[in-house]
């Protein structure tokens, strides 16, 4: 059964690695949709020039730390925890705990989802002003009943942490 | 999915006053959240930035994204670099160029408009 099950997961995981399945999906998904296009869509404009920003990363591929608690894998709707990931952590301890997509990329090269190491060095050149010191990693699995307590809960708290941090620009890699 | 959780999380943090940019790796999607500033490449998912340890290609990725942060001026907007899944070459961004644009969209509004 749990094999069954895994080996399901990987055919699954190779199928949506291929662009094509992914778009068609994507506009299924989009019909499908529970979210309202027609409401507004949020828009703050960038408050200083890029150079002078404070610059945070979130991330919805899995990312955490081996000290941290994995990402419940458990429940097929998946779960909306978020891990805080400090600017200064140890790159070795860096983890992904997600069986929706295909990480093995990722596990190579964490960059590829969460560019940490970029960031620094633009902001050692000036592109950008600093590195927040706080970024956010969450499973994007996150359906039913979990998708109101991200809405609600979990991303509004990390919302509130990026302010307390006066970081003025986020970017958001999803897997 | 993980493209949906991506917006839903941009949304939330852009309304609290942070300017927000995603990267889409499913752009129908993307578009019905209602993502503030998105850059889409039709790639592989688990691959936003692109290929393990191919860093003028991630680089290249977070040029278009800081690129669109500083430059869109209304919630919404997609832009599509249309980089090919391992067809293309990728050298180091312009850097300096995100300068021209963070200074243009900083520039005092016309009182009159």
């Amino acid at each position: 059964m749990t094999e069954n099950r895994r080996l399901l997961d990987i055919i699954g995981n190779r199928l949506f690695a291929i662009p094509f399945v992914t778009q068609l999906w994507s506009r299924f998904a989009a019909r499908a949709s529970v979210e309202d296009a027609s409401e507004q869509v949020p828009f703050t404009p960038l408050r200083r020039p890029l150079s002078r920003c404070r610059v945070a990363l979130i991330t919805t591929g899995g990312l955490h730390l081996s000290e941290q608690e994995p990402f419940d894998m458990s429940d097929p709707d998946g779960e909306a925890s978020f891990r805080m990931l400090r600017a200064k952590l140890p790159p070795e301890q860096l983890t992904i705990t997600h069986r929706y997509y295909d990480h093995r990329d990722a596990d190579r090269d964490p960059q590829i989802i969460f560019p940490l190491d970029h960031l620094r060095e633009l902001a050692e050149r000036g592109v950008i002003g600093e590195v927040a010191p706080r970024h956010f990693g969450f499973m994007g699995h996150i359906e039913g009943r979990h998708l109101e307590i991200l809405t609600k809960r979990t991303a509004p708290a990390v919302a509130e942490m990026l302010k307390q941090d006066r970081v003025d620009a986020v970017i958001l890699t999803p897997a | 999915m993980c493209n949906r959780s991506v917006g839903l999380i941009a949304r939330v943090v852009e309304a609290v006053g942070i300017a927000t940019v995603s990267i889409s790796l499913a752009k129908e999607l993307t578009l019905a959240v209602g993502v503030p500033r998105s850059v889409f490449v039709k790639w592989p998912l688990g691959h936003p930035l692109g290929e393990p340890h191919h860093a003028a290609q991630q680089r290249t990725m977070l040029f278009a994204a800081l690129h669109l942060l500083a430059a869109a001026e209304r919630g919404g907007e997609m832009v599509e670099p249309g980089y090919r899944w391992k067809r293309e070459t990728y050298g180091e961004p312009e850097w300096s160029q995100l300068t021209a644009v963070a200074t243009r969209s900083q520039e005092p509004k016309d009182p009159d408009a």
